[in-house]
């Protein structure tokens, strides 16, 4: 999936927004989250996800807060504001129709031939 | 997700909400965020069967150094957490500005009082502000003002007049000036005359002449309407053009543009009109009157006294520009065997406005009025901060920090001074419109004064200034305030209290005393100016005016022809119906002439060669002290009125200044200038009388020569009260000669009543600034203790129950008022005893000392005091013991 990494930077955001409609979550979580649901075929590029998450955060889609980690240490946890579960709402309806037509092309054969 | 549950997320919030209080810690908090996530992914390797050190060189692997990422993440949040900061603090305003405006339209009384306090104390700078601002800080509308000088030269030695002397530098100097001084740009001289016009047709008319160098239009930076300004050409060709100003040009030549190439019948000469000049344009000197005609200066005319102005270069001082002035005029006076002293004076264009001590006493007396409004209105602050004392420990409790209370309270001041401030421009602007409305006749130049933008925010930071001033004092006795012995104790703590009173009482001891000082310096103004009005004059002024006779040079060129005429004057003055007296004189007063010359007693060696003075002197005829009702004291008048006579009188204080001992009839004495003057003999002593003016010394030394019509003489006529004599006596000169104006008249009674008009006025304004600042004074008087009976309602309730009689509480009460009242007095009559020596100028035939006046202001502020201590006085000896002790 190598050669995806570039086109996947932008969906990042979605996934992390999808991920913390389901519970507030510090950042290790969302990267093992997003892992744990992809398998092997998305690997999140561990690095470029706290920009991302503070570039949400700088838009007021998701707020942080300090909190203590299942292990007894300190964490940022993030949770997903109103505005940020709008925006998710809106960007999971495009992304789905983008794919829908990604994938029509991708099954339909040429009649013509 | 359910794993990642924070339980302790609360606690840690809170936690983390502290240290916020200490600003962000955006890269600490970065880093340890990254870093757990490093030890989670270790932590995730080591439970798959890694050792440490694998898990964390696969964790380093897959992760990178991270450096990039985290300053992306830094920058994102500093910028964030700014934002957020600033919004924070806006909102904040926002509150406490809304709170502010609830709270003080609660209490709209409080809220009026402290307004009002505000608008007076602001209004009166601002009023006064607008004149300084206009006459004292913009006096010339010239380029460059910063750097104009007017030059003057005044003498090293020997003034005998008891005035400041200064002369204008003769045309052969200002000539060498112009040529040789490099300290400054340019130096414009002028000269001003009146002259006849005789137009066409009609009536010949006065008109004002200056006479200027081609090159003041660029010195004012101001250019002609119509036509041409002059050119150096214009003189070399016989000088004989004019320019018109603009009033003249409307109001005569109906502002017509064919005037241009006109010829002008100026004083049996033609001159040709070659430009107008725009109104703006004025001469370099404020009290000059609006000039009618201008005239190209001929500057080798030696018989002209000039006016001299100049703009220095950037950066040189007047002292240095003073050195090489003398230097100059060092070498000219060695150089054409002049041996008089006399050296170059610099003076500010500022200096020469009318009224500027006035101004300057007017501008400290309501800065103390603005300081005791403030101290006023920290008063009410401080009695509101008390009631309010549980709404802020309330507040405190609730979580509002210190640093916010008093914040709070710095806001409420600053919109009650925001509202003052507007206040204080209306007041402002009506005091100036009043100030204007009233000014007396002599003091033209303050319909000058104008509100503008500097005056606006003059006001605007004088309102922020006393709003913190006051608001300070309220905030930080409110923050001292322990919020837990407030809520504990239904009334006030006894300490706190204390402290709270002392402050009280030391504002109000201050107000006292700055009062005291104002109603001092009042006073010594007020008795000042009695004196001057109940003052007899020394001579009879009923019914008396002088008239300038001006007498054009080329038509009556010889002293004979001009005697012929005053003669004729005379005699048809007298013929006049309803005249009583007519003489000439060489001044009619009110007058200042000046002897120049160093004045020598017979006995005494000459005095230095190089001195000069100035010696207060009238030409008059023989019978002038009789008709003036000037008693002779001791000799007789002249009998010998010759141009060669050596017959000279005195008066009182001249003879008193150089024979203390002994008569000064038959004495001898001489005037020298330039090592010339012939010696006169004393014939007679007359009474001192203030012919100069009633602001003048009436005891200064005073010359009296026999009258010789040698300048510009006066006739003096004096008139039954009720006639119309005095206008047939002015159409005399136009009778005798159809080519002369009827000349300038002036009632000797009027004026002599205007030369104390300034003084008069500034009284009045100071008096009237001194009973705004006794009003506040009282108004914090008494709200002093009225807060305090109120305070000690309950006392004084369990007082009168034991059986304390009503005198007694009475005498408590009016014991605190004196006691705040004397303190007040005393540093207020120490500080009267050192600042009155700045009015001392202003005062006249009273000492700055005047135990009257300190006597009177001490007494009037005391009464003001007492009365203040009535209405307390009498709640405290009404309070009903049962009520009292009832409540709370």
């Amino acid at each position: 999936m190598n050669t995806s990494v570039e086109f996947l930077k932008g969906t990042l955001d979605l996934m992390v927004l999808k991920t913390l409609s389901w519970a507030p979550s510090h950042g290790y979580g969302i990267a093992r989250w997003i892992e744990q649901c992809t398998g092997d075929v998305l690997q999140v590029e561990e690095g470029s996800l706290y920009p991302a998450l503070h570039k949400l955060e700088e838009r007021g889609l998701i707020t942080a807060e300090w909190g203590i980690s299942e292990n007894n240490r300190r964490a940022k946890f993030y949770r997903l504001t109103a505005a940020g579960k709008k925006q998710l709402a809106a960007s999971h309806d495009s992304w789905a129709r983008f794919a829908d037509a990604v994938f029509k092309v991708l099954k339909t054969a040429p009649t013509g031939r | 997700m359910a794993e990642h549950y924070a339980p302790g997320a609360t606690r840690a919030a809170i936690w983390r909400r502290y240290l916020r209080f200490w600003g962000p810690r955006v890269v600490a908090d970065v880093d340890d965020e990254l870093r757990f996530h490093i030890e989670m992914r270790v932590r995730d390797y080591m439970q798959r069967g890694l050792s440490e050190g694998e898990a964390r060189a696969a964790t380093a692997r897959r992760l990178g150094d991270l450096a990039t990422q985290r300053a992306e993440c830094l920058t994102i949040t500093t910028r964030r957490e700014r934002r957020m900061t600033r919004a924070q603090l806006v909102d904040a305003l926002r509150q406490d500005v809304r709170f502010a405006f609830r709270t003080l339209g609660r209490q709209r009384g409080w809220t009026t009082v402290a307004t009002l306090t505000l608008a007076l104390g602001i209004g009166a700078n601002t009023g006064v502000f607008s004149v300084v601002n206009s006459l004292l800080l913009h006096p010339l509308p010239y380029p460059h003002a910063d750097r104009i000088a007017i030059l003057f030269q005044e003498p090293t030695l020997g003034n005998q007049t008891g005035m400041n002397v200064m002369v204008s530098p003769r045309p052969s100097l200002v000539r060498q000036w112009r040529e040789s001084a490099r300290s400054f740009e340019d130096i414009e001289a002028y000269s001003t005359t009146d002259m006849t016009l005789v137009p066409e047709r009609g009536e010949a008319a006065s008109l004002h002449i200056a006479s200027i160098l081609p090159t003041l239009p660029t010195f004012a930076g101001k250019h002609v309407l119509i036509g041409r300004s002059f050119a150096n050409a214009d003189l070399t060709e016989g000088g004989h053009v004019a320019m018109l100003s603009e009033g003249l040009w409307r109001g005569r030549f109906g502002s017509e543009p064919g005037v241009i190439g006109r010829a002008l019948s100026l004083d049996g000469s033609l001159y040709t009109v070659i430009g107008v000049m725009p109104a703006a344009f004025r001469l370099p000197a404020s009290q000059q009157n609006a000039t009618d005609v201008w005239l190209p200066l001929d500057m080798h005319n030696e018989h002209v006294g000039l006016m001299t102005t100049a703009r220095l270069r950037p950066g040189v001082s007047y002292d240095a520009a003073r050195r090489e002035l003398d230097s100059i005029t060092k070498r000219l006076d060695v150089s054409e065997g002049n041996r008089v002293g006399f050296r170059a004076k610099l003076v500010p264009p500022a200096q020469m406005v009318q009224f500027r001590d006035s101004l300057l006493l007017l501008t400290a007396a309501v800065t103390l009025v603005l300081l005791i409004a403030c101290a006023n209105v920290a008063h009410l602050m401080l009695a509101r901060a008390a009631t309010r004392h549980r709404e802020l420990a309330i507040r405190g409790a609730l979580g509002a920090g210190t640093g916010r209370l008093v914040r709070q309270l710095l806001t409420e001041s600053l919109v009650l001074s925001a509202a003052g401030s507007v206040g204080g421009l209306v007041v402002g602007w009506l005091g100036l419109e009043l100030l204007v409305a009233l000014r007396p006749a002599s003091l033209a130049n303050l319909d000058e004064a104008r509100m503008d933008t500097t005056t606006l925010l003059v006001t605007i930071a004088l309102g922020v200034l006393t709003g913190l001033l006051f608001g300070l004092a309220g905030a930080i006795q409110s923050a001292r305030q322990s919020t837990h012995e407030s809520l504990k104790a239904g009334t006030l703590s006894t300490s706190h209290s204390r402290r709270q009173n002392r402050l009280r009482g030391l504002l109000v001891v201050s107000e006292i005393a700055l009062s005291t000082m104002l109603l001092i310096g009042a006073s010594l103004l007020v008795r000042s100016v009695i004196r001057l009005q109940t003052m007899d004059p020394g001579f009879r002024t009923e019914g008396m005016y002088g008239l300038s006779i001006i007498l054009p040079e080329k038509a009556y060129a010889t002293p004979a022809a001009r005697h012929a005429f005053y003669a004729e004057l005379v005699t048809r003055a007298r013929t006049v119906p309803g005249v009583e007296m007519a003489m000439m004189a060489e001044g009619a007063p009110p007058m200042q002439n000046f002897l120049i010359g160093a004045l020598q007693l017979e006995g005494q060696p000459a005095p230095p060669a190089g001195t000069t003075g100035f010696i207060n002197y009238n030409g008059v005829e023989p019978y002038y002290f009789r008709e003036m009702g000037i008693r002779l004291r001791e000799g007789t008048t002249f009998s010998d009125t010759s141009e060669k006579s050596d017959q000279v009188m005195v008066n009182a204080g001249f003879a008193r200044k150089y024979w203390p001992n002994g008569s000064a009839v038959g004495k001898r004495l001489r005037t020298v200038f330039n090592g010339q003057g012939e010696w006169r003999t004393i014939v007679g002593v007359v009474d001192n009388a203030f012919t100069s003016g009633l602001t003048m010394e009436a005891s200064q030394p005073m010359l009296y020569v026999p009258y010789q019509g040698q300048f510009q003489p006066s006739l003096i006529v004096r008139v039954t009260a009720g006639t119309n004599a005095i206008a047939a006596v002015r159409s005399l000169m136009p009778q005798i000669d159809r080519h002369l104006p009827a000349p300038d008249v002036t009632n000797v009674e009027a004026a002599m009543r205007d030369s104390i008009a300034a003084p008069r006025f500034t009284m009045l304004l100071l008096a009237a600034f001194t009973l705004l600042a006794l009003v506040l004074a009282a108004v914090g008087l008494y709200g002093v203790l009225a807060y305090a009976v109120a305070q000690r309602t309950r006392e004084i309730g369990i007082r009168i129950a034991l059986g304390a009689s009503r005198r007694i509480i009475a005498r408590a009460i009016i014991g605190q008022g004196v006691l705040l009242a004397t303190g007040g007095i005393v540093f207020g009559l120490a500080g009267s005893f050192w600042a009155t020596r700045f009015i001392d100028k202003m005062l006249y035939g009273v000492p700055r000392g005047d135990p009257v006046s300190f006597a009177a202001g001490t007494a009037l502020l005391f009464a003001t005091a007492m009365a203040a201590c009535l209405v307390p006085m009498r709640r405290a000896v009404r309070v009903d013991p049962v009520i009292a002790m009832r409540a709370e």
